[in-house]
């Protein structure tokens, strides 16, 4: 579904990501972890052309995402992103911020953009929350109806950018809940974080980044319990001592 | 002591001249509204050459003087086309005052956090669709207050449309003056009218700017 082909970028002079190459199939969930700056979430923006990259090949679902015909509005209304800090439309309500891209840019009626709306906020914990404005959430309960926003366009693949790293530790774990339930249910997720308890237990693959390259990747259980790289182990004993 | 029989005998004439003042400043304030708000889109759209044009917009018109811009439209199209007063003068003042309100929505637009935009792209809407149905919404708060005042400065700078005939207010405050060598309190009958716009104006943009902080 997402084929990276040794895919650089540059910032100026900067070496962001460095002749990566991935491959993430349908249905596969794969958490990207690593240090602050070693382009875990370029990498994931580049998948949706947030960012662009400098050389390479980069196909989702069979669309080149650089490609000069490439219609990048119609290929971003497949993918979902979920951001860190939410990024919830604060003049909206919970309901018109799940409806806006649906009603706007699938061409979805009023009616149907709402009960669709309705749907995932009922999937994700909090429909009695629709006629709020986001500055009346919780961070958790935003994060939730980011996620929402985002399966409601019912997209192939969903993208989430540290989605827990702006919530107080006792939202992380209602967030959380609603991704594991995405992938019990076959979404195909890539999820850069900070999780390692939710990457252990809900990843089909880990990504171990550092300097831009993929250091290793590999099976969770193996992951964990025998990093190969120098580099991997050593971030795997501050991250798990911590 | 003002001499009050100045606006009593002229009162005809203050009154078509505030009324030409009102229908000025309400042309000027749509027309210069509209194209600011494009002016501040072409500045930041993902596109060099609006980019361009816009900048050279905003920086050409905002820093000649008004007076030369109206006197162009006035005098200097002349050649082609034969513009009244008072389309001239607000035609160029629209144009002027659209520098102004272009900069203050592209400063509004550019404080909203970039997060927006990318969660409104990312969905699949259009770059104009994010513009119009996620940017602009929220930019409108922040620039309310600047806007607001380049509003109180168009009314006031409707008053340029008394050189070129315009039939404005200070046209006739002109006119009674040369007809009656009373400058002094002709002038500050002629200020009168203009605070009666300007400051419920600035009033209202107070309690507009009050209510949009209140909000979401």
């Amino acid at each position: 579904m997402i084929s990276f082909r040794n895919v650089n970028k540059h910032y100026g002079s900067f070496h962001v990501l460095k002749d990566i190459s991935l491959e993430v199939d349908q249905g596969e969930v794969v958490v990207v972890i690593g240090p602050s700056g070693s382009g875990k979430s370029t990498m994931l923006r580049c998948i949706n052309r947030l960012e662009t990259i400098s050389d390479g090949e980069l196909v989702v679902s069979g669309i080149h995402v650089n490609g000069k015909q490439t219609d990048i509005n119609d290929l971003r209304k497949n993918i979902g992103m979920v951001f860190q800090h939410f990024n919830l439309y604060p003049h909206k309500t919970v309901l018109e911020n799940i409806t806006l891209a649906p009603i706007k840019a699938l061409g979805v009626d009023e009616k149907t953009a709402q009960e669709t709306a309705v749907f995932y906020l009922e999937k994700v914990g909090i429909p009695e929350k629709a006629n709020s404005y986001p500055s009346q959430l919780s961070g958790g309960q935003q994060q939730r109806v980011a996620i929402a926003r985002g399966l409601a366009m019912k997209p192939k693949l969903m993208l989430f950018d540290e989605p827990t790293s702006a919530l107080d530790p006792e939202m992380i774990g209602e967030v959380l809940e609603v991704m594991k339930q995405l992938a019990t249910e076959g979404m195909t997720m890539v999820v850069v974080t900070h999780e390692m308890g939710f990457a252990r237990e809900v990843a089909d693959r880990v990504v171990f980044m550092d300097e831009g390259k993929i250091v290793e990747e590999g099976r969770p259980s193996e992951f964990f319990a025998q990093p190969q790289a120098e580099r991997a182990q050593l971030f795997l004993k501050r991250v798990l001592n911590h | 002591m003002l001499d009050f029989s100045i606006l009593t005998t002229y009162y005809d004439l203050f009154f078509k001249g505030f009324l030409t003042t009102i229908e000025v400043s309400i042309i000027g304030l749509i027309c210069s509204f509209i194209l600011g708000v494009i002016v501040a889109v072409m500045r930041i759209a993902p596109l060099r050459i609006l980019n361009y044009f816009g900048t050279c917009f905003v920086e050409f018109i905002r820093n000649i003087p008004l007076i030369i811009i109206v006197f162009f439209f006035y005098h200097g199209l002349s050649v082609y086309i034969n513009l009244s007063g008072f389309a001239a003068g607000t035609i160029g003042l629209s144009i002027y005052t659209a520098a102004f309100i272009a900069e203050a929505v592209r400063a509004g637009i550019q404080s909203v956090d970039k997060g927006q935009m990318e969660a409104a792209r990312s969905s699949g809407l259009k770059y104009i669709q994010a513009m119009r149905y996620v940017i602009l919404p929220q930019a409108v708060k922040i620039v309310i207050p600047p806007i607001g005042n380049q509003f109180i400065n168009l009314v006031k700078n409707s008053s340029i449309l008394g050189v070129v005939a315009g039939m404005e207010l200070m046209y006739f405050a002109d006119y009674i003056h040369e007809k009656t060598y009373v400058t002094f309190d002709t002038y500050i009958f002629a200020a009168m009218f203009y605070l009666v716009l300007t400051i419920p104006l600035s009033l209202f943009v107070n309690y507009l700017e009050r209510r949009l902080a209140r909000s979401y």
